[in-house]
């Protein structure tokens, strides 16, 4: 036999025989099980799935139960003095350490592992329906991701136990190395420096878990613990063979040994941020992991370039903040799995990085949300229940490419608000916007063209005063009915002849006063109320600034459902109070509707003064975003994807008696069968001495 | 044979040994006497290579010892002042456990740890846990150790203390025993007891070997009041 094998079945063996491996297993076990019935708790709903869950309640304990299990493996030795019987022997310290590492690391993970099977029944008995959409192979994953930590925790404390003469100083040694180290050292880094803040997201030892057990499997995150635990066995070592250095015969011994011990550290930095910076992925989530990003989401991503910025706008206490890193560190890896765009991924937490925070609220962000960014080009996706895969994808698709070249008519010769006019009265900041957003903008007389361009994606009716002619509401109304998309900002001075055709599209302009008590001049109204239109569902939680507008209802032939085969359907857009100051109406669409046929898309809005240059420059608000939602839905860009079905979220289905046995079975009934169970041998071995 | 030269260790600014030569050829029991503080302990735990000399070699059978620490292991029994065992095993648990790790072959184990049982005196009490011995029958625990595998060299430190007189009386026959394959060192105050069965005297006083007595065919007073002379008459 072996020397380290004979050292680890002795090890093991010491470990069984003693009342304290009993009681810090059964400490561990009814721990990790009330950890695990909170995680549950607050889980539930949650896009989290069970094996992340359970592996990220069970990560963070096991540091103190690997330096509570491995603080006597050698400072015993020491105190009674074996230890030199140990070293007379013809056996390397090497294989000592080796031995006892292995023989503390297999009591951890029985430990863990026990902990899930138990905990996985529990589950099963009490709480079926969170063990939807979980599979074998995420524990498995979850497993090894723990096994892992689990091993150069273990290495740290058996060096922590080489170093120190009392198993008590050990334990503490390990959890000041293991647990306030580095938890302090992030804390450190979220207090006090604003640019790590904004790099780190969930703490990089808890993120490994929770990527390990949604199928990311971070290669080099696993070789990083695989590194930590080889120095730290070869520092063990070193601690151990330094045992014979008594005597000033050993000062050279000592030396040598210190710089050896400190090159291997330096060397375990150097290997530590190598790995961090190349960090390979495999993906195992076609294995069966739920967070399988979908066809349609790579397909984005490899079709996207250059670097996009993300920034989770959020606090980090926020119950959603791991599952939306977590879905953004897919983001990454996949795009750079699929060769697409370069992604960089901040955090910023509105209650500490106050300056950040307001730069992306006067950019139009909204706290809570992520917000996505390529030059000068940012979209914000709300972290709300439609928030997903989904939302992200669209939000990336469209900060990165414009699909196609799109033109967008200015009509012109009604007293409209130029968008060539680069006075605060003109809307030459909004054109530019929506060149960047890959449009092409043109005027276009109605009077002098015979009709309509084919290629037009959108006509812009900004603010006309004038009436129109017959032939031009005839030309408009016949491109309408072939699929055209029309954006009408009303004048609240004069609506011009344009009011006159929108009845008949399902739009009635009422010209009411809109009495507000959101103001900002007496006469503009701040409009925070926004239904679930795909232009508005994104500006939730953000405002928009509108003076004197126009009010819409829907017209008869939108009350009625439209005329014959066609459906209208009116959507009132941004909402103050009880009326509508923007409304949408989209046509063609619905059941029985030819799909294959181009839908009539008309969005009006009660006022286009929002959009000139004076107004967006004036004031913080999401004018700008606002009008490009409407230019991106009307011009078929995806601006807003509904839904998030990238994640299933966990449903227990407990009630409060279900969670009350889930926690009895887990916290209680178990680690107290496991006492018992680890006791018996004990108090057996204690008779017979 | 091991041949110790010119050995010199120290601790802090102490000098605990100075220029300490000596060979202990197969077949020869030394024991190494003075009083307390002279060095004894010390001596042997640098044979042991649980210490690191300041200077000197240690030759066993013409190989420099502490240039191959881990073959000269193998070859070296090695009893300490004050052997903790493994309460929780029992005497045969804990020298089977000793047999496997020093590397013995497992089909030769138990007639290892048979031999060595006998040879101490222990067979008795192989069901035994140690947790439950005498001070006295620990130590003969930790000498069947020390045998366990024939070492070449034998090194005994305090060996005759906590034991009882009948087996104080056994140690010759034990050590006779067991110089058939070893070199064996002895440490210890038991003048008396050494002079029965030792094949020579080696007076360490202030960490230098003051005398060298030959104990072979000396009347145990004689030798006693020679030894007693060199110590300084304050050993008894």
């Amino acid at each position: 036999m072996s020397p380290v094998r004979v050292t680890f079945m002795r090890t093991v063996g010491v470990a069984r025989g003693l009342f304290s491996t009993v009681f810090v297993i059964g400490g561990f076990l009814a721990v990790a099980a009330l950890s695990f019935a909170y995680g549950l708790e607050t889980a539930e709903g949650g896009r989290l799935p069970l094996p992340v869950v359970w592996a990220s309640r069970v990560a963070p304990l096991l540091p103190a139960l690997a330096a509570l299990l491995a603080m006597d493996v050698w400072s015993d030795e020491r105190m009674t003095g074996r230890v030199d019987a140990l070293l007379s022997a013809a056996v390397r310290e090497r294989d000592y350490v080796l031995g006892k590492f292995l023989g503390v690391w297999a009591m951890t993970m029985l430990a863990v592992a026990g902990f899930m099977v138990t905990s996985v029944a529990s589950v099963w008995l009490c709480a079926p329906k969170a063990l939807a959409g979980s599979d074998v192979c995420s524990f498995l994953l979850a497993l090894l991701a723990l096994a892992l930590q689990t091993g150069a925790w273990c290495a740290v404390s058996v060096a922590m136990s080489a170093l120190f003469s009392r198993p008590a100083a050990a334990a503490c040694a390990s959890i000041v190395v293991l647990v306030v180290l580095p938890r302090g050292l992030w804390e450190g880094v979220m207090i006090l420096s604003e640019a790590g803040r904004r790099t780190v997201g969930t703490m990089p030892i808890d993120a490994h878990v929770i990527d390990f057990a949604s199928g990311i499997v971070p290669v080099g995150s696993a070789a990083a613990y695989v590194a930590v635990a080889a120095v730290m066995l070869f520092v063990a070592t070193k601690f151990v063979a330094s045992y014979r250095f008594v005597g000033r015969g050993a000062f050279g011994l000592k030396v040598s040994t210190g710089v050896s011990v400190a090159l291997s550290l330096v060397l375990c930095a150097l290997t530590l941020l190598f790995l961090r910076k190349v960090n390979p992925v495999v993906d195992l989530t076609a294995a069966g992991a739920s967070a399988a990003l979908s066809p349609r989401t790579r397909s984005i991503l490899a079709d996207s370039g250059g670097g996009i910025s993300i920034t989770s706008f959020m606090p980090r206490n926020d119950p959603g903040f791991d599952s939306t890193a977590r879905l953004l560190r897919m983001f990454r890896r996949e795009s750079a799995s699929v060769g697409g765009a370069g992604m960089q991924i901040r955090f910023v937490d509105p209650r500490w990085d106050i300056g950040a925070a307001e730069r992306l609220v006067q950019n139009g962000a909204v706290e809570n949300s992520v917000v996505f960014e390529k030059g000068r080009r940012m979209v914000s996706v709300p972290v709300d229940d439609d928030f997903g895969e989904r939302a992200c994808a669209s939000a990336v698709r469209r900060i990165t490419f414009p699909p196609q070249r799109r033109n967008v008519y200015w009509t012109v010769g009604h007293g409209e608000i130029g968008y060539d006019v680069y006075g605060p009265f003109g809307m030459s900041d909004i054109a530019r916007d929506l060149a960047r957003e890959g449009f092409l903008n043109h005027p276009i007389d109605l009077a002098a063209s015979r009709s309509i361009p084919r290629d037009c994606a959108l006509i812009v009716i900004a603010g006309a005063k004038d009436d129109f002619s017959r032939a031009e509401i005839g030309r408009v109304d016949s491109h309408l009915r072939e699929g055209g998309r029309l954006l009408v900002l009303m004048s609240s001075t004069k609506t011009g002849g344009v009011v006159s055709m929108l009845p008949s599209w399902g739009i009635r302009p009422v010209d009411a006063p809109i009495m507000e008590a959101k103001t900002l001049t007496g006469t503009d109204v701040i409009v925070s109320d926004f239904t679930d239109h795909a232009i508005s569902a994104p500006l939730k939680g953000s405002r928009i600034v509108l003076d004197r507008p126009v009010t819409f209802v829907p017209s008869a032939v939108a009350e009625t459902g439209g005329s014959g085969a066609d459906n209208i359907g009116f959507s009132a857009v941004a909402v103050v109070g009880p009326a509508a100051v923007a409304a949408a109406v989209e046509r063609g669409v619905g059941g029985g509707g030819d799909l294959a046929v181009r839908p009539t898309r008309i969005v009006a809005v009660g006022d286009a003064s929002f959009a000139m240059n004076g107004q967006l420059a004036a004031r913080a608000s999401a004018n700008r975003d606002f009008f490009l939602n409407c230019a991106a839905y009307l011009s078929g860009a995806d601006a807003h994807a509904f839904g998030g079905e990238g994640f299933d979220t966990l449903e227990t289905g407990l009630d409060r008696a279900g969670r009350l046995r889930h926690l009895a079975w887990t916290a209680a009934f178990v680690p107290a069968a496991a006492v018992l169970l680890l006791a018996l041998p004990v108090v057996r071995r204690r008779r017979r001495a | 044979m091991i041949e110790v030269r010119n050995m010199a260790f120290s601790y802090r600014r102490k000098q605990v040994l100075r220029d300490v030569s000596f060979v202990v050829s197969p077949g020869e029991i030394v024991s190494v006497v003075g009083a307390n503080g002279a060095g004894k302990t010390t001596l042997l735990r640098v044979l042991a290579t649980l210490a690191v000399p300041d200077s000197g070699t240690v030759m066993v059978d013409g190989q420099d010892a502490l240039a191959r620490p881990l073959r000269y292991r193998r070859q070296m029994g090695y009893l300490p002042e004050r052997p903790a065992l493994y309460e929780d095993m029992t005497v045969k648990e804990y020298l089977r456990y000793r047999a496997a790790l020093k590397g013995e072959p497992v089909k030769r184990i138990r007639r290892r740890v048979n031999e060595a049982a006998d040879l101490c005196q222990v067979s008795h009490l192989l069901r035994t846990p140690i947790g439950s011995l005498s001070a006295g029958l620990s130590k003969r625990v930790a000498l069947a150790d020390a045998l366990l595998l024939r070492p070449r060299v034998l090194l005994l430190d305090d060996f005759l203390s906590d034991l009882d007189t009948a087996m104080r009386d056994a140690a010759g026959e034990v050590l006779s025993n067991a110089a058939a394959f070893s070199s064996v060192i002895v440490t210890g105050h038991e003048i008396d007891d050494f002079a029965r069965w030792t094949t020579r005297f080696l007076v360490l006083r202030d960490g230098v070997i003051a005398s060298s007595v030959d104990a072979t065919g000396i009347d145990v007073a004689e030798l006693r009041e020679r030894v007693d002379a060199v110590i300084g008459g304050d050993e008894r």
